[in-house]
């Protein structure tokens, strides 16, 4: 099992946003977490990569496991787990003051100490792969958002991560950007990266997903393939939460 | 009712001749004049850089008397520290052995304060996605501050920190009071001498002037050195 989450809640303050959530994933899947705004998913995936502190449960990635019950855990101890995750955001977060290829190569350099040649020639390659290598030597602030954040993608696998987290990752993009975006993370997908997505893009998730995840108030109300959640949901409210994005 | 126009004595506005003889004496000024102000900048930068960093601790230890420095360094007058310095601390018994370390560590210890303001919020306006990416790629503290945030706050915070050099600068000139032969020092020597008051003020004016046009041709070098990543279209 690549990740099994169990009973994991946070609140924040009085709010509960996580009630009890449960759910694994195995190595090479991809799973697309979908549901109504507010309802959790962004906080799911910060919990994931140690973001934010869960207030309960336990948390399992490759063969290693958080529990969150016991007594709070130190800073050193919570961000373990941190190793297994990558994070793209929404909002891309590249660093302003760095190239792109020294945006990706940043994090390998100074965490892993690797050699900056050694990083040089994978980044390139992975540019390459994510077709930025036109664009390696420019700054974020002269590209688009799609190339930002297939370059914030690059940056994220730079550092081997078992696990992909994505947030959102097309919704702050024009809409004739969203699709050089989406195809490479279906190309992730064909080489058997696992990945947890949090979309609103129905088509894709369809396309993707080889489970898909309905989230509301804090739980996860309904779990199966593509086909049996988007297409033939048994929950009323996910039903409800499609009919309302059919209307749009 | 222009009487008071007629009554000026133009021929006292300037006496270039004057000016030119004191060059030398007035260089010598200079020079201390620069010696605090740089020393001061750097004591300032380095304790302005602590005590912003625990003005943004979340420790009580550490917020509360940085708060509480920040707050007396700014409601008092420099000038009324410097007299606390040299002329209130020897009072209890210690003294400074020259009165130039006594505007050095006066002025240093003030301006900290405006330094510890300029860099916090510059820290602070660094958007938090910025810190969040470079934790989810596994940067610690000092990782992060060193090559993502302290970098882009330094941007921030060029301007404001120029600024407070150009007041240091001209804040040595408070010194004098305190017997420090500085610029202001020597101009007032020579406008004793001579009652060319006019001159010799100005001539120190125009000095402290062109001191600071020289910071500012630097923070505009510097400005767009640190710019270069924005896109200016
Ligand atoms: N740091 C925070 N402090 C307080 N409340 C928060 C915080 N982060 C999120 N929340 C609240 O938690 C709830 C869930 O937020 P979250 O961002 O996880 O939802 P989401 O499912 O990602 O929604 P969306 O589809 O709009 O992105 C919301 O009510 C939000 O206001
Ligand atoms: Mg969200």
């Amino acid at each position: 099992m690549m990740i099994n989450v169990s009973n994991l809640k946070k609140n924040f303050d009085q709010l509960t946003v996580l009630e009890s959530i449960n759910f694994s994933v195995t190595k090479g899947e991809v799973v697309c977490l979908i549901g109504p705004s507010g309802s959790g998913k962004t906080t799911l995936l910060r919990c994931l990569n140690l973001l934010e502190k869960p207030d309960d449960g336990t948390i399992q990635i490759h063969q290693d496991q958080l529990s969150f019950s016991g007594a709070p855990l130190k800073t050193k101890e919570l961000i373990r787990l941190r190793k297994y995750t990558g994070m793209v955001f929404q909002g891309f977060h590249l660093f302003p003051h760095k190239t792109v290829m020294e945006n990706i190569i940043e994090a390998p350099l100074i965490v892993k100490k690797y050699t900056k040649k050694r990083l040089v020639e994978q980044g390139a390659q992975l540019l390459k792969k994510v077709g930025m290598l036109d664009h390696k030597d420019k700054y974020p602030d002269s590209l688009s958002g799609g190339q930002q954040q297939r370059a914030a993608i690059a940056r994220a696998l730079m550092m081997e991560p078992e696990v992909m987290l994505f947030d959102e990752p097309t919704s702050a993009l024009d809409p004739q950007l969203v699709r050089e975006v989406l195809k490479v993370i279906e190309s992730l997908a064909k080489e058997g990266q696992t990945m947890i997505i949090v979309t609103h893009e129905m088509n894709f998730a369809r396309r993707i997903a080889d489970k898909v995840l309905f989230m509301d108030e804090g739980f996860i109300i309904e779990e199966g393939s593509a086909e049996q959640v988007l297409d033939h949901p048994n929950e009323p409210r996910t039903q409800a939460f499609l009919q309302l994005l059919d209307d749009e | 009712m222009f009487d008071w126009f007629y009554q000026i004595q133009w021929e006292y506005l300037y006496n270039p001749e004057l000016a030119w003889q004191s060059v030398p004496l007035l260089m010598e000024g200079l020079k201390v004049t620069m010696i605090i102000a740089l020393f001061s900048m750097f004591f300032a930068l380095v304790l302005g850089l602590l005590i912003g960093v625990a003005r943004m601790s979340k420790f009580w230890l550490f917020k509360l008397p940085a708060k509480f420095y920040i707050s007396f360094m700014r409601g008092t007058p420099l000038l009324v520290f410097i007299f606390i310095l040299y002329y209130g601390l020897p009072v209890i018994g210690i003294q400074f052995n020259s009165p130039i370390v006594a505007g050095i560590v006066g002025i240093s210890l003030n301006f900290a304060a405006y330094n510890a303001e300029v860099i916090r919020s510059a820290i602070m306006s660094v958007p938090r996605g910025q810190w969040e990416a470079a934790q989810s790629l596994q940067m610690n503290y000092p990782q992060l501050m060193r090559r993502i945030i302290i970098p882009q706050a330094t941007r921030i915070a060029l301007p404001p920190t120029f600024n407070i050099f150009m007041d240091i600068v001209k804040g040595t000139s408070l010194a004098s009071v305190i017997t420090v032969h500085e610029l202001l020092y020597s101009a007032r020597i020579v406008a004793g001498r001579t009652y060319e008051s006019m001159t010799m003020y100005i001539t120190a004016a125009l000095i402290y002037w062109s001191v600071c046009v020289v910071i500012g041709f630097f923070q505009q070098y510097l400005e767009r050195r640190y710019n270069r990543y924005l896109n200016k279209q």
